[in-house]
């Protein structure tokens, strides 16, 4: 579904992402962690071209995304993306904030996309904050309003920047049973985060990241029960 | 009017009270003739240029904020030479009309490049909007720059175009932002319209001027003139106030 080949990325003369290849398949539920600035977030934010790669190809259901002829916006409408600060539009009431992105893409009228963020607040259970805004909301809440507005867009693919990272910790918990729930049933999932317990639980794939470089990768057994990479013994060692 | 005619004799003679003194001073500088008419079409004229100079300040500012803005957040390594070109051209026009003084624009405007041109007035608005739009643009730039990237990048990410983004997320949060900065900036526009008598633009202070000439009584028109400018100043801070509260809606907890 999303092929990543020989992927580079620098920050001036700071190498950020070395070399990095990857295929993440339909369905998969793929968890990176490693530890602060070893480029996983680098990383997921390139599968959706926030940030522009130095050299290597991404292909996205057959498409290579980092040609400049193609058309980003067309591809980022399939490809859902969550953040770790929200980045919820302040300016909007929440129904605006889910329907802006559907309406205006041409993907649904506004009934229909009204009627979808109905649908999906329900699911979350907060369909009581639709004409609320952003700012009256907690952090968890915000999140999950986060992830109902990729969802709305329908995508084929969620991206998860560290969810739950700028969250109280007593929130944590409702934001990553959305996130369970969704992987439930049956959503492409990449997730940046440091919930190992999540890692454990839900991936279907976990993936070790270290200054540029996929260390380790492995099922949660292998990667939590059985490490081999000493960096990655280590990292555990000091996470678990 | 026999009051007045028969204080100012008094006053000639030197025996008016301080009332009637001022009662007389007061009618020359203000009634006498309808001399308030000409303070009237002086308030007019002010308020006109002033509008007209806010239109072409906005117009250029808003132009030069979004061409720099673009030229900065472009893609490093995919680069418009004409985006460039034209950004370059934005950075002398700032660079200039920032770093000359109002008053030598002005003057440069109306005895230089439109010498042959009669209306003043309009030659001052010009002047008061292509200096204007420097300051605004500058603002407008800081609003755009200073709203959290993540903004930008979670309306991007849903798949809304640069135009779109802007257009719904980025530009009314910005704008929320500068209000404070750029009522601030109208409020010298609106006073800096004053200038402009230089030139021969008839506003507010040109009409003071006329009636001191002819009185050889100063006080009383400047003062009337800072009053008027004042109450004028008054109701547009309380307009660009309620405004503020309005777009405040959504920061109620």
């Amino acid at each position: 579904m999303i092929d990543v080949k020989n992927l580079c990325k620098s920050f001036g003369d700071n190498l950020v992402l070395k070399d990095l290849t990857q295929h993440i398949y339909p369905g998969e539920k793929v968890v990176i962690i490693g530890p602060s600035g070893s480029g996983k977030s680098t990383f997921l934010r390139s599968l959706n071209l926030l940030e522009e790669p130095t050299s290597g190809t991404i292909t996205f259901d057959g498409v290579d995304i980092t040609d400049p002829k193609t058309d980003i916006d067309v591809i980022r409408r399939k490809m859902g993306m969550v953040f770790q600060h929200f980045n919820l539009f302040p300016n909007m009431t929440i129904r605006k904030n889910i329907t802006l992105a559907p309406v205006r893409t041409g993907l649904m009228s506004q009934e229909e996309a009204d009627e979808t963020a109905m649908q999906l607040l329900r699911r979350v259970g907060l369909a009581e904050k639709a004409d609320a805004y952003p700012s009256q909301l907690s952090g968890g809440q915000k999140q999950r309003i986060a992830i109902v507005r990729a969802l709305a867009m329908n995508p084929k693919v969620m991206l998860f920047d560290e969810p739950t990272s700028a969250l109280d910790p007593e929130m944590v918990g409702e934001v990553l049973s959305v996130m369970k729930e969704l992987a439930a049933d049956g959503m492409t999932m990449v997730v940046v985060t440091h919930e190992m317990g999540f890692a454990r639980e839900v991936a279907s794939r976990v993936l070790f990241m270290d200054e540029g470089r996929i260390l380790e990768e492995g099922t949660p057994a292998e990667i939590f029960g059985n490490p081999r990479n000493p960096r990655l013994q280590d990292f555990l060692s000091k996470v678990l | 009017m026999e009051q007045y005619e028969a204080w100012k004799v008094l006053m000639r003679e030197g025996n008016a009270t301080f009332f009637q003194e001022f009662y007389v001073k007061f009618y020359q500088a203000f009634l006498e003739g309808d001399r308030w008419i000409q303070y009237f079409k002086g308030v007019g004229t002010t308020l006109i240029v002033t509008a007209a100079a806010l239109a072409i300040g906005i117009v250029l500012g808003v132009l030069v904020a979004i061409i720099r803005t673009a030229h900065d957040q472009q893609r490093p390594g995919k680069r418009n030479p004409v985006l460039g070109l034209v950004n370059g051209v934005c950075q002398v026009y700032v660079t200039v009309i920032r770093g000359t003084p109002m008053m030598v624009q002005l003057l440069i405007m109306g005895f230089v490049i439109f010498s042959s041109s009669r209306n003043y007035t309009m030659v001052g608005a010009l002047t008061l909007g292509i200096n204007s739009g420097a300051y605004v643009a500058e603002i407008i730039r800081g609003g755009l720059m200073s709203l959290d990237p993540g903004q930008a990048e979670a309306g991007r990410s849903l798949g809304l175009s640069y135009v779109d983004t802007m257009r719904f997320i980025v530009i009314p949060q910005a704008f929320k932002a500068i209000l404070p900065s750029l009522g601030n900036e109208f409020i010298v526009l609106l006073k800096d319209t004053s200038l402009i008598n230089v030139i021969g633009g008839k506003e507010l202070v040109y009409a003071a001027q006329a009636i001191y000439g002819r009185t050889y009584e100063q006080m009383y028109p400047l003062i009337g003139v800072a009053c008027i400018y004042l109450l004028l100043v008054i109701i547009f801070s309380w307009l660009l106030g309620k405004l503020e509260r309005r777009l405040r809606q959504s920061d109620r907890r």
